[in-house]
């Protein structure tokens, strides 16, 4: 399969077979169901939706309470999904397959209770966990138990195959446009939030347009305290300042995404910058070469430990694909060390970031793509 | 002379300091009420409710990875807030209720969670979530907590003044943004295309976050020449997608963005072309939708019911019901960019009638118009219940059809 990146329909059917990527998610879905004993899942997650049914769906902000978009169930093989109407949904998922929105909940019980073979599940996992959710299986599987379908669906999405990667580089190269618009056009007296909108703009310039998170734009102080800010504000980004950059966009439900170190204004860097960046590259370059096959999330964190520089307060891994997954590894907040017993795997493709941030210099940040393969990391990234 | 609700003024321009304290007044009452101890909150517009911190836009699985989560104990001054955004709590969360990330969708941020609870609770709290997660549910291991839900529903159904304002503020930052975009509808223009105009703007013009990709649906003739459906009706709203408009296109556009969490909506007909003007049949559908909103807010004040609502707004398009079979004739918006109250939905005449309408109430009425053959028209507007009617939160015109709202 061709590796060039590009969005254009090409008339041989070249760049990514979408029917074989649906085919081969569908068959790892069932495999891994098998293998975590569930008779059926029902799954709200628009990534895990996306995954088990390949239906193209609405983008919206934010996390919303589960409630059953999609039931695949072993025995037949098939998804049922809640979509009203037939466009974006692949041929594979039947009319008789579809459920319409109701914002009646014995209704929504009966749509999903008429699934072909739910009703004789023993074992039926759910990706989302609401106080009701016990009282939504009895009532369309009765008697059977409920379980936690994320491992499975984890195993399912954690390894890339070939489709996927090309996905996910197509999704990397919008981003590093993005990321390249962004520093285009960070002249002193720009905003952060101005930015934001040259990112935004810049995806759907390359006809593509919800990101996996909007940007990140966050200029670092040359004096006092600094830290990494998700929230961009009116502030004025002044020549010579070190700006955290981050850009993102999803391809098809796939994730680019890529962090730099920016100087504002034609600026020659301080020597404490071009060092604070250096220092964020080779933290972050060094993280990236622990991403082997059999490495666990300690051996990530340790990695960045032997650097010598602070713990970040924001997440050092995880996992790529249908947007941000398993594992998460971060070293930050009162559930740190996060994902330290994750295990690292061949195939699996990882976002590696790193912050780097001293008073009187500014802050840096590195963010990297990178493939696990047998013979090592590969970094995807460009930029 | 401005609009009041609960005998208080919507304001110009919102004191989200003030917000933020009713609105956690408001739940120690509910709190108290329902005697309940400790509310552990994970959804994303609850925790926005209880602690006034924003977040970026992201997609639904970082949402979920990256959580917020919020703790409100019983009799204290504010609310805890966990999270992997401490640049969006507000200036004056006290610093000892700002902590570090829980993602409670792992073990080790169930278990933390858990573990930060027990210390901010007295033993044997009486505690509830909004949500939970299979890690949560483990590590709970057999306790099985109370629902949040009735406390969260009961204080987010009326608006305090500020709230009402917020709204106001993020639709206008949205409506500006859309008269940036309205002269780019030309033969040609690709959907990704005004995506990028509309999304540029609201970020310069100080939106806090997208809410939804952008939809600028082209809608045809007749249903049968659109997607198949379960129900025989329409399909709206469809994702956007690169594809080119062409000449005489009908697009119902629908866009929600955030300010301080709060949504708007905006929701139009537009019609594509080099000099567009709707032909007779068009403003014929337009004018029955302005007769349909007309006769719906006649009934928009406290002690109306909804039933009454959509039974007048049936009754002005001649007894057919003006919305589509899966959707809804009204529907509220606040930190949610679709909440309660909702008006005309498959929940049916039952749960309408008892829903009364009360100061600080939201609606977004959306009356859809649809004439076989000819498509349709359809646009949203805002309203407050105020003490004595309604106030528009919305302001747009409805080019390229004739009127002012």
């Amino acid at each position: 399969m061709t590796t060039a990146v590009g969005t254009a329909a090409l008339p041989e059917g070249g760049r990514i077979d979408f029917a074989r990527l649906r085919a081969e998610r569908r068959r790892r879905l069932l495999e891994a169901m098998a293998a975590h004993d569930l008779d059926a899942v029902i799954l709200g997650r628009p990534a895990n939706v996306l995954y088990a049914s390949g239906a193209r769906q609405l983008w919206t902000a934010g996390a919303r309470p589960f409630g059953p978009a999609c039931v695949v169930v072993r025995e037949t093989g098939r998804a049922h999904l809640l979509s009203t109407w037939d466009e974006g949904v692949p041929a594979e998922v039947a009319h008789e397959d579809l459920f319409g929105l109701s914002w009646n909940p014995v209704r929504v019980i009966g749509n999903v209770a008429a699934v072909p073979g739910l009703g004789q599940a023993r074992r039926v996992g759910t990706d989302g966990f609401g106080i009701g959710t016990p009282r939504l299986v009895a009532s369309v599987a009765p008697g059977a138990e409920v379980a936690d379908a994320g491992p499975a669906l984890a195993a399912a999405r954690v390894v890339k195959g070939a489709e996927e990667l090309s996905c996910i580089e197509t999704a990397l190269a919008v981003a590093e446009g993005a990321l390249a618009a962004m520093a285009g056009a960070m002249r002193p007296g720009i905003t952060e939030r101005e930015l934001v909108g040259v990112h935004a703009a810049a995806l759907a310039d390359r006809g593509v347009t919800a990101p996996g998170s909007e940007a990140v734009a966050c200029a670092t102080p040359r004096r006092g305290p600094v830290r990494l800010r998700r929230m961009a504000g009116d502030r004025l980004i002044g020549a010579g300042e070190l700006v955290a950059l981050s850009a993102n966009a999803l391809y098809c439900g796939y994730e680019g995404a890529v962090g730099r170190a920016v100087l504002a204004g034609a600026a020659i860097p301080t020597a404490a910058q071009a060092r604070l960046v250096e220092r964020a590259r080779d933290a972050t370059a060094a993280v990236v070469a622990a991403c082997r096959p059999g490495a666990s999330g300690a051996d990530l964190l340790a990695a960045w430990h032997r650097t010598g520089e602070a713990s970040s307060p924001e997440p050092l891994a995880w996992g790529l694909g249908l947007g941000m997954e398993a594992p998460l590894i971060s070293a930050a907040g009162p559930a740190a060390p996060v994902g330290a017993g994750a295990v690292i795997s061949e195939g699996m493709v990882l976002a590696v970031q790193g912050w780097v941030a001293e008073e009187g210099a500014g802050g840096a940040l590195q963010l990297d793509v990178v493939h696990v393969t047998g013979s090592g990391p590969r970094v995807l990234s460009r930029a | 002379m401005g609009a009041v609700v609960a005998g208080s003024p919507i304001p110009d321009v919102p004191d989200l300091a003030r917000m933020r304290r009713e609105r956690h007044a408001r739940l120690q009452a509910a709190m108290a009420e329902q005697g309940l101890d400790v509310l552990v909150l994970l959804g994303s517009s609850a925790v926005a409710y209880a602690t006034g911190a924003v977040v970026p836009g992201t997609d639904s699985g970082r949402a979920v990875l990256m959580r917020p989560v919020a703790v409100v104990v019983r009799g204290a001054p504010a609310a805890h807030l966990f999270t992997p955004y401490p640049d969006g709590a507000p200036d004056d969360l006290p610093a000892d209720h700002l902590h570090g990330p829980l993602h409670p969708e792992l073990d080790e941020g169930a278990e933390a969670l858990l573990a930060a609870v027990a210390e901010l609770a007295a033993p044997g709290a009486a505690l509830a979530f909004d949500e939970l997660t299979h890690p949560l549910g483990r590590a709970l291991a057999g306790r099985d907590p109370a629902d949040a839900g009735a406390v969260l529903g009961a204080v987010r159904l009326c608006k305090t003044p500020d709230e009402l304002a917020c709204i106001r503020a993020a639709q206008r930052i949205n409506e500006l943004a859309m008269s940036e975009v309205e002269p780019r509808l030309r033969p040609g223009v690709r959907q990704t295309d005004l995506t990028g105009v509309f999304l540029r703007r609201i970020f310069e013009l100080g939106a806090t976050a997208n809410c939804i990709d952008p939809i600028w649906q082209v809608m045809p003739p007749r249903r049968a020449d659109g997607p198949w459906t379960t129900h025989g009706d329409i399909a709206f709203p469809t994702a956007t997608t690169d594809r080119l408009l062409r000449e005489g296109d009908v697009v119902w556009v629908d866009t929600g963005i955030s300010y301080q969490g709060y949504a708007s909506d905006f929701g139009r007909t537009w019609i594509v072309g080099t000099d567009p003007r709707p032909a007779a049949r068009q403003q014929a559908q337009f004018r029955r939708w302005r007769e349909v909103m007309a006769a719906a807010l006649e009934r928009c004040k406290p002690g109306a019911t909804a039933l009454e609502m959509g039974r007048a707004a049936t009754a002005a398009n001649d007894g057919v019901k003006p919305w589509i079979e899966h959707f809804y004739l009204a529907h509220g918006v606040g930190l949610d960019s679709a909440e309660m109250p909702l008006v005309g939905t498959d929940l049916g005449d039952a749960f309408d009638e008892r829903l009364v309408l009360q100061p600080g109430m939201v609606l977004v009425l959306e009356p859809v118009i649809w004439d076989e053959g000819a498509a349709g028209y359809r646009s949203e507007d805002i309203v407050a219940v105020t003490d004595d009617g309604w106030e528009p939160l919305s302001s747009h015109p409805y080019d390229p059809f004739e009127g002012a709202w």
